[in-house]
């Protein structure tokens, strides 16, 4: 588009007082020819806001470009639909963290020139259309599934449910009674019917909500919003249209064979909390023992029995001291009979810490904390359960007629990748070891994301959870789900660039096939052909823009963000001619590194004057041309800041930061033959909460480069 | 390095009684199943001693009604529940009022007859228990003929004589069997407790230094004053202490007055045996209205106490209310009510001394006997 920039001053919040307006305004005028430029006291009022639109009305104007505060605030004021709107954040940049009058000014006028550039290189975006379908796939019929199904239902979406067993419910088909659901405290009964069967019945007949039994998902080809996805029941094959998906697969209970020490498998009246409520299933309550049928009135539950263990699972399933505790209301159904409970730890996060007070509040409920270290005969048909470290002593064993081992969780994920995505990175959910098999992620603030655009995982396969957080968890999900397959309908991207029109377009004539895109897309959105020429599915894509950080032929750019574009800006930073004031480029991830910038510098905190900073997507799509352009232009340094990687990865593209930082160990070494010192460019992690770090990491930075000395380039 | 030499622990089995469990919460130990062992308990005691400290593992002993190691266990009666406990307890498990309910199994356990602890700590026993020193009075009043108030004889001066009314040989016969009763009963329970207390302890040295130096503590009421949360208790017990010591000597010396010197009550108000016997009704009634003041006061924090608690202090109030007013009433000559004011009295005061051993009034011995035996293990 032919773009008719408007630069617009802002003299508010001190602006006016700390830089010489006039003299931006004239290097605008003069150097960068920019046709309107304007000033006012407050641009973000009425007056200020109406000036700009009467530019676009009366003068043209389809370009603005904002030199006044941070993206990040005033962006509902600063709305110009069909213009491409910039944003120079002088009062942050300059005003706010820069020492004297001097750099504050020199700030100001790079920070316009960048911006402006920015703005000129720049493109309205277009969404990425196609014909797409809203229907939700939920996988699994267990609680989480029912509840995900219903939920999305309810909201007006056509739902397909597949369940692998012949029927639905889960493992709750298998409960006797369930914890009930209190506000607050609770109080008798502390055990209640499970009711499933009514979600079951509404379930099936709902009619937005079509249900497979005995079905498996054997493929799922595509992407969100326009997912072919064959569902195989009984050796028959069909092919269904999905938008999204809800991944609700559920857990099965860790192998008690393994648990020999705690005679499973060795005595019969050892069993587990599964087979526990088999037993009072079929015995209508009574807890009759596996071995002589007799009711069991000494019971004992070994908490944590094959977790929290390296040998065994080395995690909390979170669910079982609260099934215990209701187990243990079984027993004492019969008012002679004693629960004892053996544990680590107690853990009832939430409300369910009421439960635990008062499921304990019972004379024959008996707890100790300790470690078990067997299980024995007695020899009088009865089991000791030995503990060392227990509160009642050192070493005891106490004498019961039934044990009862709490095993874990282990979610359906850990062997089977249940979804079979036809995605060329494989057909599972990547990196699950990072969270011992469980289909969870690191997102934070978006807890049911998976790596995988359009799919959210809920319920015990994303992590070890009781019933209740299961259906909650259901309900986000099912919103996630929705939220996806909209936003992919309308051609925008899902987390976290919600708002992002934008996609990925490659130019696929310079594309030598070198898959280093396909190969590093975190969300698999990169698949190839029968020749292996790479081909973007981009209803995947995130915008992250790591392929075009990849890309050693810089061919994928986005209409407002390009390699061409970030290297501009660089290129027309100020250098100053004086040996001992080194210019340095910090690049500064939108996502923590950027607020945390923006939080620094609400807080007045001074940044080194020497550096001017370029807000990057992710340091995932930093291209190493970049470098060489800044580096080569006789920028003395380059600092990168971005977010936490590794096993607790804080990056909210999950490999970006890690990238960036495998990318920077190749520049260096390019950089050592140049006769350049590596450590002029570094790569710092950085959370969104560490703003009261920045002034020191960067001006530490800057001193290591001033030891270093000047860039022998300068000047050329 | 020196060598170690590692003791193994002994694997000790634990058989949990259900039973007694279920017979602490019935005493006054209701809460007892609120603990989590967190053990914010012991970290606010003042009393207990650092090493093994009480109460919170008192609790989960009690949590698992593991008996033998409560009952026979000297730190229950080192507990002089101050209540800091049960103040801090975040899950309102009121260690205080559990280890309270505690002792009152642990008199119940060691004396002897059983079966009278059990009634004397249930109030669906009350009245059966009044009935023995009610009929014992009657019985005596009746064969002497005293049933017409008005015909008992008067004094010299026409006054009110209650040895006309009851003779002091038939109250003293009544209460030195009661006393001796109790007596009985109370050696049996402390050489029972004293000997499982040292089961499988070796206990040796000079236990004369150890009882010499308990009977200083109690004296000077030293531990009272460790308590945050119930700190006026200290005063009121004193008082009641005192008072109960005032009240003996008293009685000690009426009996010199009667049998030595032959000389009958009633007692000019000048008599020193009269100013010491009032003053001593005095400030027993005036430190059982600050316990009961005090109790009130802190329930929310200390917890409410049990029926076991509160039947004996309204026994010593009975006792002294009835005791002042015998003697005011006689005062004013009101025989219609001075008779049964001192009936009254004497039903209250046999009620103390003859159930001494199974009521609250036993902690006095079994709380010195502990405070000894710990003494001497070098326990505290």
């Amino acid at each position: 588009m032919d773009k008719n920039i408007g630069l617009y001053i802002c003299t508010g919040c001190s602006i006016g007082e700390s830089i010489d307006v006039e003299k931006v305004s004239n290097i605008a005028k003069n150097a960068l020819r920019i046709p309107v430029v304007k000033s006012h006291f407050a641009l973000c009022g009425n007056e200020g806001i109406e000036l700009i639109k009467n530019d676009i009305k009366n003068e043209g104007v389809n370009t603005v470009v904002l030199a006044a505060c941070s993206q990040r605030v005033k962006y509902e004021e600063f709305d110009f639909p069909g213009c491409i709107v910039e944003r120079a954040p002088l009062r942050e940049l300059a005003v706010w963290t820069q020492d004297g009058k001097e750099n504050a000014q020199l700030a100001a006028e790079d920070y316009v020139k960048m911006h402006v550039i920015k703005a000129q290189k720049g493109d309205l975006p277009e969404p990425y259309l196609m014909e797409t379908v809203k229907t939700i796939l939920v996988i699994g019929g267990g609680i989480a599934g029912m509840t995900a199904a219903l939920q999305s239902a309810n909201a007006g979406y056509e739902v397909v449910l597949v369940e692998k067993e012949p029927q639905l419910g889960g493992f709750v088909n298998k409960l006797h009674k369930k914890v009930p659901t209190a506000v607050g405290e609770y109080s008798e009964p502390l055990i209640v019917d499970t009711d499933i069967d009514k979600t079951i019945k509404e379930v099936e007949s709902h009619p937005k909500i079509k249900v497979y039994k005995s079905s498996k998902v054997e493929k799922t080809d595509g992407q969100p919003g326009a997912y072919d996805v064959t569902i195989s029941s009984n050796g028959n094959s069909e092919v269904v249209k999905i938008g999204t998906i809800v991944l609700a697969a559920g857990w099965r209970p860790y192998d008690a064979t393994k648990l020999e020490h705690l005679g499973y498998g060795v005595s019969k009246d050892v069993v587990t909390n599964i087979e526990l409520e088999e037993i009072a299933k079929k015995n209508n309550g009574k807890i009759l023992r596996p071995s002589d049928g007799k009711e069991a009135k000494k019971v004992a539950f070994i908490q944590c029995a094959g977790q929290r263990d390296p040998n065994h699972l080395p995690y909390c399933s979170a669910m079982c001291c609260v099934t215990s505790l209701k187990q243990a209301k079984y027993v004492t159904q019969n008012s002679d009979a004693t629960a004892m409970i053996f544990y680590k730890d107690i853990r009832t996060p939430g409300r369910l810490e009421y439960y635990y007070k008062a499921a304990q509040n019972d004379p024959c409920v008996m707890m100790t904390k300790g470690e078990v270290t067997g299980v024995a005969d007695a020899g009088n048909g009865n089991l000791y359960v030995e503990m060392e470290n227990s509160l009642l002593g050192q070493k005891v064993k106490i004498e019961a007629d039934l044990v009862v081992l709490a095993t874990g969780v282990v979610p359906a994920t850990v062997d089977d990748p249940i979804l079979n995505l036809q995605y060329r990175q494989g057909p599972g959910l990547p990196d699950l070891e990072l969270y011992d098999g469980f289909a969870d992620s690191n997102f934070i603030c978006f807890q049911y994301e998976t790596r995988r655009t359009g799919v959210y995982a809920a319920g015990c396969v994303r992590q070890p959870m009781n019933m209740s957080e299961a259906q909650e968890d259901a309900t986000g999900a099912a919103l996630k789900a929705i939220q996806a397959a909209e936003h992919v309908a309308k051609g925008i991207a899902v987390h976290p660039r919600a708002w992002d029109m934008t996609y990925p377009d490659a130019y696929m004539q310079r594309c030598t096939s070198c898959k280093r895109c396909t190969e590093e897309c975190p969300f698999g959105a990169i698949d190839e052909d029968e020749k292996g020429t790479p081909f973007y599915k981009p209803g995947r894509c995130r915008r992250c823009a790591t392929c075009m950080g990849a890309c050693p032929e810089r061919i994928v750019s986005f209409k407002d963000y390009h390699v061409d574009m970030i290297g501009s800006m660089m290129k027309n930073v100020s250098v100053p001619s004086e040996d001992d004031k080194p210019r340095i480029i910090v690049l500064a991830c939108e996502n923590d590194a950027y607020p945390a910038i923006d939080t620094a510098a609400l807080k007045k905190m001074n940044i080194d004057a020497a550096v001017r900073i370029i807000q990057l997507r992710c340091l995932g799509s930093t291209n190493l041309v970049w470098v060489a352009d800044a580096l080569s232009r006789g920028i003395d340094g380059m600092l990168l800041l971005g977010c936490k990687f590794g096993e607790n990865y804080q990056c909210h593209f999950a490999k970006g930061s890690e990238l960036a930082d495998y990318r920077l160990g190749k520049v260096q070494e390019t950089l050592g033959r140049l006769q350049l010192e590596s450590e002029r460019v570094q790569m710092i992690q950085l959370a969104i909460d560490e703003y009261d770090n920045i002034s020191k990491i960067i001006h530490d930075f800057v001193e290591r480069v001033k030891e270093i000395g000047p860039n022998p380039f300068k000047g050329f | 390095m020196p060598e170690q030499i590692m003791t193994q622990p002994i694997t000790q089995i634990i058989s949990p009684d259900l039973k007694f469990v279920k017979d602490i919460i019935a005493s006054g130990g209701e809460s007892l199943k609120k603990c989590y062992q967190c053990s914010t308990c012991t970290v606010v005691c003042n009393v207990t001693p650092d090493d093994k400290p009480f109460p919170r593992k008192e609790m989960m002993y009690a949590q698992w009604g593991m008996k033998d190691k409560l009952i026979s266990n000297p730190d229950i009666w080192l507990c002089h529940q101050c209540s800091d406990c049960t103040a801090y307890c975040p899950r309102g498990a009121k260690p205080g009022e559990v280890l309270g309910a505690i002792r009152k199994m642990a008199i119940a356990n060691y004396s002897v007859p059983g079966a009278l602890a059990k009634m004397v700590g249930n109030s669906k026993y009350l009245l059966m228990l009044f009935a023995v020193p009610i009929v014992i009075f009657f019985a005596i009043i009746a064969s002497l003929g005293n049933l017409s108030l008005s015909s008992i004889p008067r004094g010299e001066d026409g006054g009110i004589v209650y040895s006309k009314f009851i003779p002091v040989p038939a109250i003293d016969t009544v209460f030195i069997a009661a006393a001796t009763f109790a007596a009985i009963s109370f050696v049996l329970g402390i050489k029972k407790y004293w000997a499982d207390m040292s089961a499988g302890i070796s206990v040796q040295g000079n236990l004369m230094g150890s009882i010499k130096a308990t009977i200083t503590e109690i004296l000077a009421h030293k531990r009272f004053e460790k308590c945050n949360v119930t700190k006026d208790r200290k005063t009121a017990h004193l008082l009641v202490f005192y008072a109960f010591a005032g009240l003996a000597i008293t009685t000690t010396w009426a009996i010199v007055y009667l049998y030595g010197f032959h000389y009958d009550s009633p007692y000019p108000l000048y008599d020193p045996l009269k100013l010491l016997g009032n003053a001593s009704a005095l400030a027993l009634l005036y430190g059982i209205t600050l316990v009961t003041g005090n109790r009130l006061k802190n329930a929310e924090k200390a917890g409410k106490g049990s029926y076991f608690d509160w039947l004996f202090i309204a026994v010593i109030y009975a006792i002294v209310v009835t005791g002042i007013l015998s003697e005011l009433l006689r005062l004013a000559n009101i025989a219609i009510l001075a008779y049964p004011t001192y009936f009254a009295h004497l039903v209250f005061v046999f009620f103390l001394f003859a159930y001494a051993p199974f009521s609250k009034m036993a902690h006095m011995v079994y709380r010195a006997t502990a405070m000894v035996f710990a003494r001497h293990t070098k326990r505290d």
